[in-house]
């Protein structure tokens, strides 16, 4: 058996409050608090492909770790910045919350959710959906993001535009 | 039809201003392609993605339909993507393998070299003008394809100069992406990104040798980034995301001294021996490969050449120090494709194409800090030329400022617009040239 603490491991209200908490900062725009949901070592990854298994060695539309997250949320809404003159307005629905059968860090567990996003942005709106799975590791400060993974259905098509915010 | 005759177009284009139906008008976009990307050498893909017999990648040379697919002999043949039949494309795949082309409607079935193998029920056309041997029942291939290095061109004009007289000294950057391998090629690593900009494919084009542009569309990403290390302990190290982003905020000194060189049918590069890749830190083991491979004089020389984006105009742009290249394909007048591919060094530690990877990622990307403000400019040129305000796009920066060098090159400060007025002098000389078809 892994290490891993399956009798702490949190119920799955605990878990769903703290997935909406984190959609509810995205909603938001608001990256520094979301930015605090993540561990240190903490990465956020979109492949470009539904079976993409390398982000380093195969291009992803994001895979941030805690320096460009640092960057990214203080260059967001930057206003001169010309993709940053328009409100980034987004709405998210997550469900089907459930732990995975296997995989996840070794102190922690790796949760599997499925999306809805709305994006509103410079007069449109897209509609994203996919998969989330969550690797969350318990800390002094509570419940943190060590990686998510965002598994767009249209990763790969001919359709993505700009995307300005983290899904 | 058009309503466009070819003293229209002249009066289009002058060196020192462009008028903007060549980006806003439908009529304009239908010629170039009629004109432009019918007859001009287009990027297809790169042989390392079809590397067995059979393979096949698809897309498109303007608005044909086309697969390039490998040949049992070895070779690399471009096929319309057409049955000869009703028309029906014949594979709706980007990518696969196959023993032949079988059309899902009525069953006519291909050789991979584009003959017709079969069709169903044949008996039914005895008496007709059909045969299977007629070359008017086969999959056409297109009128002419080459490749450079492992770069797949093909050309729909039969008439078209032969590749390498087309590619010019912009053939030099390919070289070099495949010379910077230690095993002297690369090889397609990955799906590409793609990425749909609401604007004319020559927004973007142009913009790749625009060196106005970056410390002002690129300036809030460096700025968020040196805002950072500022609030970090003295002595933190610059990990490698910096190196790539702080660039684009160089100074325009610094964009004029890496220099821009126009090339004959509208191609250009910008920088030569520096550029905004030339300070990146060295990885370990790649030179110890490159000079087990060539020796240490031709290892510096290779090295050396350190270009920001070459232009292949109309529809390939490439970095040889970063191995990525970016694919430019019209759509319609205000929509268009960029897909950004990355090419991994064979030999190389695999830490060369870690960084290729890390720098699209931070540039290209359509969720980067820096391609979704490249694709606002754009947009907003497309919204703003339909202003009655005004009907020129000024291109006169560094014009009289230009030095023949011979060969119909020219060089000039980096920030001028001599690319562009190169590119354009092509666009011109593509849509008026007389036709022979």
């Amino acid at each position: 058996m892994s290490a891993r603490p399956e009798n702490a491991a949190p119920d799955l209200a605990t878990i769903e409050e703290f997935l909406c908490r984190e959609a509810d900062y995205l909603d938001a725009a608001d990256l520094d608090s979301w930015f605090e949901l993540y561990t240190e070592d903490g990465t956020y990854w979109m492949p470009v492909s539904p079976d993409q298994t390398n982000p380093e060695t195969e291009i992803s539309i994001f895979y941030d770790d805690r320096l460009l997250m640092e960057i990214r949320r203080r260059n967001f809404g930057d206003p001169l910045a010309a993709s940053m003159e328009y409100p980034v307005r987004c709405s998210h629905l997550i469900g089907n919350i459930r732990y995975a059968p296997d995989g996840g860090p070794a102190d922690g567990w790796r949760v599997l959710s499925n999306f809805q996003a709305a994006i509103h942005y410079r007069g449109k709106t897209t509609f994203y959906a996919g998969k989330y799975s969550h690797d969350l590791v318990q800390t002094g400060g509570g419940l943190k993001i060590r990686h998510k993974r965002v598994d767009l259905i249209n990763c790969d098509s001919f359709e993505l535009g700009s995307i300005m915010i983290y899904l | 039809m058009t309503h466009y005759n070819k003293e229209q177009i002249r009066n289009l284009v002058h060196d020192d201003r462009i008028h903007r139906d060549v980006y806003v008008d439908p009529d304009i976009f239908d010629l170039e392609m009629e004109r432009i990307w019918s007859r001009a050498w287009i990027f297809v893909g790169h042989d390392s993605q079809v590397p067995q017999a059979g393979d096949f990648y698809t897309t498109m040379i303007g608005r044909e339909p086309v697969i390039m697919v490998r040949q049992t002999n070895g070779d690399v043949k471009v096929l319309h993507n057409r049955c000869a039949h009703k028309g029906a494309k014949l594979t709706g795949k980007i990518q696969g393998s196959c023993k032949g082309f079988r059309c899902p409607y009525h069953g006519w079935t291909y050789k991979l070299d584009g003959r017709l193998a079969g069709v169903p029920a044949r008996k039914g056309y005895d008496g007709s003008a059909f045969d299977i041997k007629d070359p008017d029942f086969a999959m056409r291939e297109v009128a002419q394809s080459d490749s450079y290095r492992g770069f797949v061109f093909a050309t729909l004009d039969a008439n078209a100069p032969p590749l390498p007289a087309y590619l010019d000294d912009a053939a030099s950057t390919l070289d070099n992406i495949a010379d910077r391998a230690p095993d002297g090629e690369v090889e397609v690593a990955g799906p590409p990104l793609r990425y749909l900009h609401d604007c004319n494919w020559k927004m973007f084009i142009e913009n790749l040798n625009d060196a106005m542009h970056p410390m002002v569309a690129h300036g809030t990403v460096g700025n968020a980034a040196r805002r950072f290390v500022a609030e970090q302990p003295e002595g933190t190290e610059y990990p490698g995301e910096a190196e790539i982003i702080f660039p684009f905020g160089s100074s325009y000194e610094f964009f004029d001294k890496m220099g821009i060189t126009a090339l004959p049918n509208g191609h250009a590069y910008m920088g030569g021996e520096m550029s905004i890749h030339s300070d990146y830190s060295d990885v370990s083991g790649y030179m110890e490969a490159m000079i087990e491979s060539y020796g240490e004089e031709k290892t510096k020389k290779i090295l050396s050449q350190n270009r920001h984006n070459t232009i292949f105009y109309p529809s390939f742009t490439a970095k040889d120090a970063v191995q990525a290249v970016r694919i430019c394909r019209p759509i319609a007048v205000d929509k268009t494709m960029v897909e950004s591919w990355h090419f991994r060094l064979k030999g190389a530690p695999e830490q060369m194409l870690k960084r290729t990877i890390l720098y699209s990622r931070l540039i290209n990307s359509n969720a980067s800090m820096v391609g979704p403000d490249d694709w606002d400019c754009y947009t907003r040129i497309q919204e703003g030329l339909l202003s009655d305000a005004k009907v020129w796009l000024d291109s006169q920066r560094g014009l009289g400022h230009e030095d023949d060098v011979g060969g119909g090159r020219r060089k000039s400060f980096g920030t001028s617009d001599l690319s562009y007025r190169n590119q354009m002098k092509a666009w011109l000389d593509y849509m008026t040239a007389e036709t022979t078809s």
